[in-house]
């Protein structure tokens, strides 16, 4: 079992793009270009390659989101006066689409991503000042707690209590799939603080020190080897009641705004273009099951556009976020076609890899590891992948849950 | 979802779809066919009214020179409302073959009025590919001459005009035959998608004029014929696909079994919501396709055929649920949405087929 992370007190100030970036897409996407090819070392780019599910190696996404933060990029969605970049959707994605092309590493973003929208929009200006300039910095690492042993689809039914007593909350039991926790020193928590009312109304959002006694961290291996995950363990933990995020029992209100973020933040197409790269260099390479196989070579075309189809309707999303429209259930449909193209792209390799994708050699994955591999180059993680990309039709409300939503709020169902 | 559209357009999509709500009853329809007539001159006439036919036509011809988004918005139309005047088939063969044809100063102020139907006849019976012809158009001494047969013109017992692909001397040509003209012999068969279809064979002398387009200029009207064809038939498809879906959705929710509506079914909603995000992927692409071809993208001949392997693979997809989900009733002639389906299948393969899009597709990909 490990211990939590140390929290760390020293803060680095908010910092803005001092420097503004020519508004001219061409342009930008040039001096993001410039920007990369300096900022990225070998070892940032080897941890960027070498990335089988949505996170690299922590150490590495760590330095990476403070070179970032440094340059002014630690956050480029947050509004300006958070430490934003005031890029406009375009450019974010151009941003992201470079980092992608480049390999840079993916830091953990659940702060970045998840929490910090919540926080402008429910926090108090003390919570605010408090937590958005370490999340941004990458100081302060944040991990989520929803689901648990007995809640994963049907999250409000989750039992994890939290009682009042005094200035405090006292939290009691237990959170499962908590991503990274053995490397965050923090945790937004979902809490039941009402078992008197309807599930959904019973629930608060709470912010919770990783460091305070009575908590544990069990990390437990994925299928392929490696430890992401973790359960963590809440033991009479107190917890300040001034950690409340938004209204006691408003915690619900509070997830599914944040869920809608988790969902909608995402660029699918992105990863996908890049996996369709690896899918036509597996046609072409002679060691490939792939090559020259005509039954093959349809399958990645119908792929391919799929995956046209899915990047014009991110376009058009995009689009509809530009005039002022929440992604709401539109980021379902999204996640769906995303995740399961992903898994196709995902699939088609793995049977162009063949036999030689079976070596499991875990040390590959370290950023500094510069030894022979036991696979070929090019399949060094494709098992991995494969393995990994299971759960992303799993996380983040299942793809059921996801269809669930479009019956309801798009057909009326 | 909101897709971009100009202020023009929406009025254009406006207007037509009331008009089509009104005017298009489809138990009118079903009595229509089954009266042996599969386009209404008094509808074709009401297209021209507003200016429907005048759409693919440039304007110095009397036209107003749209683009393929128009055409395609009139096209989604076609497919909600089941139209089976050939009105993809005209606005297609008008833009992409008359629009650069000899004598289109002539013929082009005519399609726009409604006078000319023209039609274009690529398919043969005993041909494997659809692109090299074996019917011929021969200069001898005594003239120009005609001589070959032309299957499965869908729609072709409403053109006035044939608009044959032959092989001339010089490669292919385009040669523009009247429907009634002596020397054309027709044989018309009702379709299960509502239409009047035709094989024809010819065996005349031509005018010289007749002669639309021969050797670069016809093969490059091929292919832009072949490109607008396909888009227009992706969005009739989607259009029909749309509403097949929303004809299952409104009839699960009302049809009850086990006490409960057909809608509450956990086991249909998660198809239904397969068959909306299917449809909403669908809609990007071809819009995408739309813009590209409006915008001369240099990736447009691809997206076409990316949109028209999608719309098709949807297409069939979809309405193949929505019959299932229906139930029995789907099955009957007097109910609606397996019109959709037969419609879907029947532009499956006109023009060109989702396995020929898909060949297309893989060849114009950068190696």
């Amino acid at each position: 079992m490990f211990s939590s992370a140390e929290h760390r007190t020293e803060r680095t100030p908010i910092v803005n793009a001092s420097n503004p970036l020519p508004t001219d897409y061409d342009t930008f996407r040039t001096s993001i270009r410039a920007f990369l090819r300096e900022a990225l070392t070998p070892e940032l780019i080897r941890a960027g390659e070498r990335t089988t599910s949505v996170f690299s190696d922590f150490e590495a996404g760590r330095q990476w989101q403070s070179i970032l933060h440094a340059r002014g990029w630690g956050a480029p969605e947050w509004p300006m006066e958070y430490g934003g970049t005031g890029w406009d959707i375009q450019q974010r994605y151009i941003f992201l689409e470079e980092c992608k092309l480049a390999s840079a590493p993916n830091p953990v973003m659940m702060g970045i991503q998840m929490l910090g929208p919540m926080l402008m929009h429910f926090g108090t200006e003390a919570q605010k000042t408090q937590f958005l300039p370490g999340i941004i910095s990458g100081d302060d690492v944040w991990c989520q707690g929803y689901s648990e042993p007995g809640s994963g689809s049907d999250l409000a039914s989750l039992k994890t209590t939290a009682d009042r007593d005094g200035e405090d909350y006292v939290v009691n039991g237990t959170k499962i799939w908590t991503s990274m926790a053995h490397h965050s020193n923090w945790i937004f928590c979902l809490v039941r603080t009402d078992k008197n009312v309807k599930p959904q109304a019973g629930i608060s959002f709470l912010l919770i020190d990783m460091a305070t006694p009575g908590i544990t961290v069990a990390p437990f291996p994925s299928l392929d080897g490696e430890v992401e995950q973790c359960q963590v363990f809440f033991e009479n933990v107190r917890v300040p009641a001034a950690n409340l995020l938004g209204d006691e029992n408003q915690g619900w209100t509070v997830a599914k705004y944040l869920l809608e973020f988790e969902r909608g933040g995402q660029h699918f197409t992105i990863e996908l273009k890049k996996q369709l790269g690896k899918l036509q260099r597996a046609m072409k390479n002679p060691n490939s099951r792939a090559i020259d196989d005509p039954t093959y070579a349809c399958r990645v075309a119908e792929t391919e556009i799929d995956v046209m189809a899915l990047e014009q309707t991110e376009l058009r999303i995009k689009g509809s976020l530009s005039a002022g429209d929440n992604p709401g259930a539109l980021s379902s449909l999204v996640k769906v076609s995303g995740t399961e193209l992903g898994q196709r792209c995902a699939e088609l390799l793995i049977e162009a890899a063949g036999q030689s994708a079976m070596p499991w050699q875990s040390e590959v994955l370290a950023p500094d590891y510069t030894g022979d591999t036991a696979a070929p180059a090019e399949c060094v993680t494709t098992m991995a992948e494969y393995i990994n990309s299971r759960a992303t039709t799993i996380y983040g409300g299942t793809a059921e849950i996801q269809r669930g939503i479009i019956a309801k709020h798009v057909l009326g169902l | 979802m909101t897709a971009h559209m100009t202020e023009d357009q929406t009025m254009l999509k406006d207007a037509a779809e009331r008009y089509l709500r009104d005017s298009y009853d489809f138990n009118q329809r079903r009595e229509r066919i089954a009266g042996g007539v599969y386009s209404d001159p008094s509808q074709w006439q009401a297209f021209a009214e507003m200016g429907w036919l005048a759409l693919p036509v440039a304007e110095e011809f009397g036209g107003l020179g749209l683009g393929t988004r128009e055409m395609a918005i009139l096209a989604e139309l076609c497919g909600q409302f089941l139209v089976t005047e050939p009105l993809i088939d005209a606005m297609a063969a008008a833009q992409a073959i008359l629009g650069i044809a000899q004598g289109r100063d002539q013929l082009l102020p005519l399609v726009a009025e409604g006078q000319l139907i023209p039609i274009a006849a690529i398919d043969e019976a005993d041909t494997a590919s659809r692109l090299t012809p074996a019917t011929t158009l021969t200069q001898t001494a005594a003239g120009w001459h005609l001589s070959g047969a032309k299957h499965w013109i869908s729609a072709g017992a409403s053109a006035t005009h044939l608009v044959v692909l032959a092989q001339g001397s010089e490669g292919l040509a385009w040669v523009l035959v009247p429907a009634a003209a002596d020397g054309v012999e027709c044989e018309a068969f009702p379709t299960h998608d509502g239409r009047g279809g035709i094989n024809c064979r010819f065996d005349f002398a031509l005018e010289a004029e007749q002669i639309l387009l021969q050797g670069e200029p016809a093969s490059k009207a091929l292919e832009a014929y072949r490109t607008l064809a396909m888009t227009l038939s992706s969005a009739e498809t989607l259009g029909a696909t749309q509403a097949a879906l929303d004809t299952t959705v409104d009839y699960t929710k009302q049809r009850e079994q086990f006490g409960q509506p057909l809608a509450s079914f956990q086991a249909l909603q998660h198809r239904m919501s397969n068959m909306l995000i299917q449809t909403e992927l669908t809609r990007s692409l071809i819009y995408a396709a739309c813009n590209a071809s409006d915008n001369g993208h240099d990736d447009a001949a691809r997206f076409v055929r990316a949109a028209k392997v999608k719309a098709a693979t949807v297409g069939r997809k979809v309405s193949q649920e929505a019959i299932q989900l229906h139930g029995g009733i789907a099955t009957t002639d007097e109910y609606i949405v397996g019109h959709f389906f037969k419609r879907i299948t029947a532009l499956e393969s006109w023009v060109c087929s989702k396995g020929e899009a898909l060949k297309e597709f893989m060849a114009l990909s950068p190696s």
